[in-house]
């Protein structure tokens, strides 16, 4: 269903090519079941959100103009981050704009409206609500604030969710506080920034998920490194994986 | 001596001693919780509420890219209203205009309505110093004042207390100034409020000097507009002989009709209500109404400079109602004391680096940083300022600032290092190919220590191990037809964008060539404003609704249901019904004696048996505190929000009527209920000394939650007259 065979650049981000490689495995298998091309443009490294959010702007936006230039052959850009995502549509318009740049502004403006979260490309440029997913499990979803309050999203993830075969998904208590990564704020602010985290694992554990998803895996690194650390069994997925499990039926 | 801020650690080290106070965290959080519901179930009631706060945005974008004609214009009309005022660059000036005004007075003490710009500038001090003692008389602040405390927020400077803390330092703290607290006391916030009633109630009604800030001037009227619950605003704003209020100039609103938005956004975003129980609206001096001097001291201290910068420009906006701070996550958990001043949250994070340009400390420096950037702020603020995105505007200019200052900090090589491993994609194969390396190494454990600084990462949390094998090889083995010429891309040269090498602050030409303080500031406001693209912004647009749609019997029923709700009694009566109803409800309180204004038709009084007071002459604040109750009319009621206004006009008489004694009877025509605050405004007139009232006093200030009962009357008895 949905529209035509589309072919899709996918933005995998820094962080998951080398520390969460299954993530971007999972988007991969998704769209290819769904009868999508994928491109990998290998060039591509970061899209510049650590040193744009930390004040580091020139950097940033060297990094941004990269970005621009790796993928803008392509109509559809994907990424499985909505921080990263939020950072191309939110910040680099916004960075060029602080130095005064009105053509750096424009290009990073037209690159930013080609760009989608790949849940939000689920369910907004693919309409899709069932991806054909099984996995028998109690999940927690973290609506990241990224998604939540830059991308605008909740509601279309948890409809993909609620349309996996056999899954359970739980309700989070205060679901939209923050659940403190903040990206340098993790390091800069640390102790702020754990006792955030672990107030936001108490929420989730209260629920007795057996599995916490977000669109981001550096919020999750952030909750998982918290709840590791304190021995829980509390496993840490990328919504993308779950879409992608095709569990056996259990006998 | 009053206490002053810690300003010499970074809000790293200030949140991380705060964290340790188990007490605080329950406090804050069960505080914050509270405030979050309340304002998310009012602000919900208002289908525009989306129009409005774009309304209200616009409106102060255009006050201040006007600012310069605008406040020429309000001092032309509170000098016209018989007020004197006075302009002040910095804190300094301020101060020392406050203090000689007092002087001139010969008062030894003065009494204080809680303003933002008065601890901004930390006036107390300079009264102190001068051997003047500035009595405290909002609840918060009165409790931050007994226990020689700082204040932890806007609106609430004690919501770090509660209700047992405030109730010990009642106990020990009330009696070494001042009526001590009863001994029975409990922890019961309506007894806690009482028992500050009780230790206030001598001071105001002997006050001399009144100190205040504002909510709002207004331009075209030179009225002062003070939001408040209590009564203490009104008690400093009416009884003194002299009042003085420090205002920061980007307070103004052009006209009468701005206020239609901000009294809508305000108290919803502030205490969660839908009106405040009180609004005083003044101008100048009204004679026998009201203090008989009245200055009004117009305080720049950096607002000026802030307002050429297109983000100081947004953060001007603010109209203090400290929403943001309530939804914060960060100040939830290290409270106001960690921003060190007395602007905390994320407000605190933008505003203060703004107001200090050029001249920021180590400890302002880290306020930009004391945020995750979650962006709940912003999804709050009723004049929409985009504080996350400062937040991040504000970090670059640290940066910069460290690129001119330390180039070899540590920071700067680490992030320049991992900016150059991502500039090529040959580097960043190799990093993964390390990680990689290490992930086998590690055989899937996670890391539990790592070197500086990402030790700081593994205090607490664990770190993920990078995978044997990364995405690229692994697509690449699987994709091995993916069209490659295409992917693997040449790229042209980047343009290097590095910040120009020079202080953008200091080097501005300054203006300290200009004699007086005002040609001075207004100087600088035409500089910003020739600078800034949109400073003539146009008026805002009217999207919110203007009138409502109820017929006149759902509006008497939507203001009775409102009313009540405020906790105050409603009878709906016939005009001829009206004097045995006024009769019983003084029986029923038990009030001896009543106090009407000099137009009080007779005829309405004919059945009351309790002593009736005509003021007329005027009657002393204390003979009017003898009596125990006040009977008048008003101007208009509001029914959406509950609320009455009087406007000093037809049986009403002076503000301080309806004030001091403790029951209030207020007679409401049918014909006086309008449904919305916009349809309320144009039936007043901006000049006239005016009182909005919504339920009896009360007070949000003990873990914010609202209990009513405080200086102003406790008692409201409305009648609706019907025709
Ligand atoms: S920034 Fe906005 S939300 Fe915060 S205090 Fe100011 S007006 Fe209120």
């Amino acid at each position: 269903m949905g529209p035509a065979a589309m072919k899709v650049a996918l933005f995998i981000t820094c962080v998951n090519d080398g520390l969460f490689p299954d993530t971007p495995r999972a988007v991969v298998e998704v769209l290819e079941r769904l009868g999508h091309e994928v491109v990998f443009p290998t060039e591509q490294t970061c899209c510049g959100q650590m040193h744009l959010n930390a004040g580091y702007r020139p950097e940033g936006l060297h990094l941004a103009q990269r970005f621009r230039q790796v993928f803008s052959d392509y109509d559809v850009i994907v990424s499985p981050s909505a921080s990263c995502v939020g950072t191309v549509r939110e910040l680099y318009g916004d960075s060029a704009r602080a130095i005064n740049d009105a053509v750096l502004e424009e290009e990073l403006e037209d690159i930013a409206s080609r760009v989608y979260e790949f849940s939000e490309f689920l369910t907004n440029v693919l309409k899709v609500d069932d991806v054909g997913a099984r996995f028998t499990h109690r999940v927690a979803y973290h609506p990241t604030c990224h998604s939540l309050r830059v991308l605008g999203m909740n509601e279309g993830p948890k409809n993909l969710l609620r349309h996996v075969e056999g899954l359970e998904l739980v309700e989070v208590p205060n679901e939209d506080s923050c659940c403190g990564f903040g990206g340098m704020f993790a390091i800069k602010n640390a102790a702020t920034s754990s006792a955030m985290g672990d107030d936001k694992l108490t929420s989730v554990s209260s629920t007795g998920a057996e599995v916490l998803c977000a669109l981001d895996n550096s919020c999750l690194t952030h909750i998982g490194g918290l709840s590791s650390r304190q021995d829980s069994k509390l496993r840490i997925m990328h919504l993308a994986e779950i879409l992608a499990a095709q569990e056996p039926t259990r006998v | 001596m009053s206490r002053v801020f810690d300003t010499e650690k970074p809000f790293p080290k200030l949140a991380k001693e705060a964290l340790q106070d188990q007490q605080l965290r329950t406090n804050l959080a069960h505080a914050t919780t509270t405030i979050r519901d309340k304002r998310k179930r009012v602000v919900a009631e208002l289908s525009d509420w989306e129009e409005l706060r774009d309304a209200g945005a616009a409106i102060k974008d255009y006050v201040l890219g006007n600012l310069d004609t605008l406040v020429v214009e309000l001092e032309k009309n509170v000098t016209r209203h018989g007020g004197v005022v006075h302009w002040a660059r910095d804190a300094q000036e301020a101060n020392d205009i406050v203090v000689a005004l007092v002087k001139a007075t010969g008062e030894k003490s003065v009494v204080k309505v809680k303003s933002m710009a008065t601890a901004e500038i930390e006036l107390n001090v300079a009264l102190e110093k001068n051997g003047i003692t500035a009595y405290e008389t909002d609840l918060a602040e009165l409790i931050v004042q007994l226990g020689d405390d700082l204040p932890s927020h806007i609106l609430v400077p004690a919501i770090h207390k509660n209700r047992s803390q405030i109730r010990q330092i009642f106990l020990d703290e009330m009696g070494k100034s001042g009526l001590p607290a009863p001994s029975n006391l409990t922890d019961e916030p309506a007894d806690l409020a009482a028992a500050a009633r009780a230790h206030l109630r001598d001071r105001f009604l002997s006050a001399k000097v009144g100190i205040s800030g504002a909510n709002f001037i207004i331009a075209d009227s030179g009225a002062l507009v003070v939001v408040e619950s209590e009564g203490n605003g009104r008690m400093c704003l009416t009884l003194p002989e002299t009042l003085i209020s420090v205002v920061g100039v980007e307070k103004l609103l052009p006209d009468w009709q701005s206020l239609e938005v901000f009294l809508q956004l305000l108290p919803r975003s502030s205490t969660g209500e839908r009106m405040n129980p009180y609004t005083s609206i003044f101008s100048g001096v009204t004679p026998g109404n009201g203090p008989s001097a009245f200055h009004l001291v117009l305080l720049d201290n950096g607002r000026t400079s802030a307002l050429a910068e297109p983000d100081g420009r947004d953060v001007l906006r603010c109209i203090r109602c400290s929403a943001c701070l309530n939804v914060c996550p960060v100040y939830e958990r290290t409270g106001g004391h960690s921003y060190g001043n007395p602007y905390p949250g994320p407000i605190g994070a933008v505003l203060v680096p703004q107001l200090r340009r050029g001249e920021r400390t180590p400890l302002e420096n880290s306020l930009p940083y004391a945020s995750s950037l979650c962006g709940a702020c912003y999804e709050a603020c009723p004049v929409k300022i985009e504080i996350p995105k400062i937040l991040v505007r504000l970090r670059s200019e640290v940066v910069d600032e460290k690129r001119r200052d330390h180039a070899h900090n540590p920071e700067l090589v680490a992030m320049s290092f991992v900016e150059s491993s991502f500039s090529s994609s040959k580097k960043f194969e190799g990093a993964i190919r390390l990680g990689g390396f290490i992930g086998r190494l590690r055989r899937g454990k996670p890391l539990r220590h790592l070197p500086p600084p990402l030790n700081k990462w593994s205090a607490t949390r664990d770190a993920p191990v990078p995978s044997k094998e990364s995405f690229r090889s692994w697509f690449k083995e699987t994709h091995p037809s993916s069209d490659n010429a295409a992917t693997k891309k040449s790229l042209s040269p980047l343009r290097k964008l590095m910040p120009e090498n020079r202080n953008p602050f200091n080097d501005k030409k300054k203006v300290t060539t200009s004699s007086s303080a005002k040609d001075a500031i207004l100087a600088t406001i035409a500089e910003a404003n020739d600078d800034a693209h949109e400073s003539k912004a146009n008026r805002a647009q009217r999207n919110y609704l203007l009138a409502g749609t109820r017929s006149l019997d759902e509006r008497v029923e939507l203001l009775k249901d409102r009313l009540i709700d405020y906790r105050a009694s409603v009878t709906e009566s016939t005009s001829a019904e009206v004097p045995a109803l006024l009769q019983r409800l003084l029986e029923a309180r038990g009030a001896s004696s009543v106090v009407v204004s000099a137009d009080f038709p007779d005829g309405l009084l004919q059945e009351v048996r309790a002593t009736v007071r005509r003021d007329e002459p005027a009657l002393s604040t204390s003979e009017l505190d003898d009596i125990d109750a006040t009977i008048v009319g008003c101007a208009v009621a509001i029914a959406q929000t509950g609320t009455i206004v009087l406007d000093s006009g037809e049986l009403q008489g002076r503000r301080a009527l309806s004030l001091v004694p403790d029951h209030l009877i207020v007679l409401i025509n049918d014909d006086q209920i309008v449904e919305l605050v916009p349809e309320a405004l144009p039936r007043l007139r901006p000049n006239d000394p005016q009182t909005w009232i919504s339920g009896p006093s009360a007070t949000s200030d003990i873990e914010l939650e609202r209990i009513e009962g405080v200086h102003g009357p406790r008692i409201l008895d409305v009648v609706l007259v019907r025709s």
